[in-house]
């Protein structure tokens, strides 16, 4: 942009008007006022931006009070599924061998899993849901727990394993794995267990179809 | 070595009222020229002049020094004069192209009897609003092309044209 001398010194040559002293002061009063009323915060809370903080801040503190609810609420479920079988066990009389050590792990998965399950199936329909994997901290939970008394909870996983089998069996295998394991029942001798899992599994797949030789198996004869 | 604008701000912004102090000795007088120059109602001039520097005390907080400060300075004293002429229903832009009538002129200005420069003054109080704002922020802020357009938000096009206008009118009033 070319800048014209003349227009410029005629400009200059107009009365240089000057605010009057009054208006300086009231704008230096204005300054001092606002410098002594607060320390300027990092970021500057003004107009809609007033309420965000205390929202915000209400925002954090209910969510960490809910997540804290519901940790402490999901928790002391999961430390009785763990530990009731160690007590029922405890009470019960000695078995015969014990397990290796790593049976501990699995041995308080069943009510878990089974009430898992359960919801599960709840929400997606009578379709057998696999139980999902024990959370690690649970699991650490309960390694610890087994730790204490290896062999009698060895014990207590065989035989709660052979107890809970049947009711099992329709949740965490296929219709055909539970057939076989009534068929094993049956084979065992221990007729009163297979009705009774036989009955459920008719209840929980009324249309499925048997064949006459796993019919054979899994009928009192 | 004379602080920059922009760090008697920051200055200020952390509670240095003495910068402030500095910062408005450097601009009060330009700023006030600038106002009174574009609305040639001293009452009403005065009423903004000290609304902008308000304005300027109450943002301290969130003044970031991405621009120079007196393209700052004068946005705020722009954005002040276009509510102005809002309120009095008159717009910047549709008045740019149209010239104003030239007001009787100040008698007072008459007495001091520098006809040439009454000329040249009249003819500056006769320019479009916006080809006036243009050329008084050229002369008494110093903003280059592209300041003005920041300033009053538009273009350097539309800026650059309006201070030509503006130039190339006022050298007819001071060729006379």
């Amino acid at each position: 942009m070319s800048d014209d001398p003349k227009i410029s010194g005629r400009y200059r040559e107009l009365p240089r008007e000057e605010p009057p002293r009054a208006l300086d002061d009231a704008i230096f009063a204005a300054s001092r006022r606002a410098v002594q009323a607060r320390p300027a915060p990092l970021v500057a809370p003004s107009g809609r931006r007033r309420w965000y903080v205390p929202v915000a801040a209400a925002a954090v503190i209910t969510l960490a009070v809910a997540v804290t609810l519901q940790i402490q609420h999901d928790r002391p479920s999961e430390e009785i599924d763990a530990v009731a079988p160690a007590m029922k066990v405890q009470e019960a009389p000695a078995p015969k061998a014990a397990e290796p050590a790593r049976a501990e792990t699995r041995a308080p998965q069943p009510f878990a899993a089974e009430r898992r399950a359960d919801s599960a199936r709840a929400l997606s329909g009578p379709a057998a849901v696999p139980a999902p994997a024990s959370p690690p901290a649970a699991q650490a939970e309960r390694n610890e727990v087994g730790a204490a008394s290896a062999g009698t909870r060895a014990q207590r996983d065989e035989r709660f394993r052979a107890q809970s089998q049947v009711a099992r069996a329709p949740v965490e295998q296929s219709p055909e794995v539970a057939l076989e394991r009534i068929a094993e029942l049956r084979k065992q001798g221990r007729h009163e267990e297979a009705d009774k899992a036989l009955a459920e599994f008719r209840k929980r797949y009324p249309d499925y179809r048997l064949t006459d030789e796993m019919r054979a198996k899994v009928e009192k004869k | 070595m004379e602080a920059l604008d922009e760090q008697l701000m920051l200055a200020y912004r952390d509670g240095d009222a003495g910068a402030f102090e500095t910062l408005y000795a450097r601009h009060r007088g330009a700023l006030y020229r600038f106002v009174l120059r574009s609305l040639k109602d001293r009452s009403i001039a005065e009423e903004l002049f000290q609304e902008a520097w308000i304005r300027v005390i109450e943002a301290r907080d969130r003044y970031a020094p991405s621009a120079r400060f007196s393209t700052w300075l004068y946005t705020i004293a722009h954005n002040l004069l276009v509510d102005h002429w809002r309120k009095k229903g008159l717009s910047l832009v549709s008045l740019e192209t149209d010239d104003v009538p030239v007001e009787s002129a100040n008698p007072v200005r008459q007495l001091e009897g520098r006809e040439s420069l009454a000329r040249f003054l009249r003819a500056l109080e006769a320019l479009p609003p916006a080809q006036r704002e243009a050329f008084l922020l050229h002369e008494e802020a110093g903003l280059s092309v592209a300041e003005i357009a920041a300033a009053t938000g538009s273009n350097e096009e539309a800026a650059k044209s309006r201070l030509r206008y503006a130039m190339a009118k006022l050298k007819t009033a001071v060729d006379e």
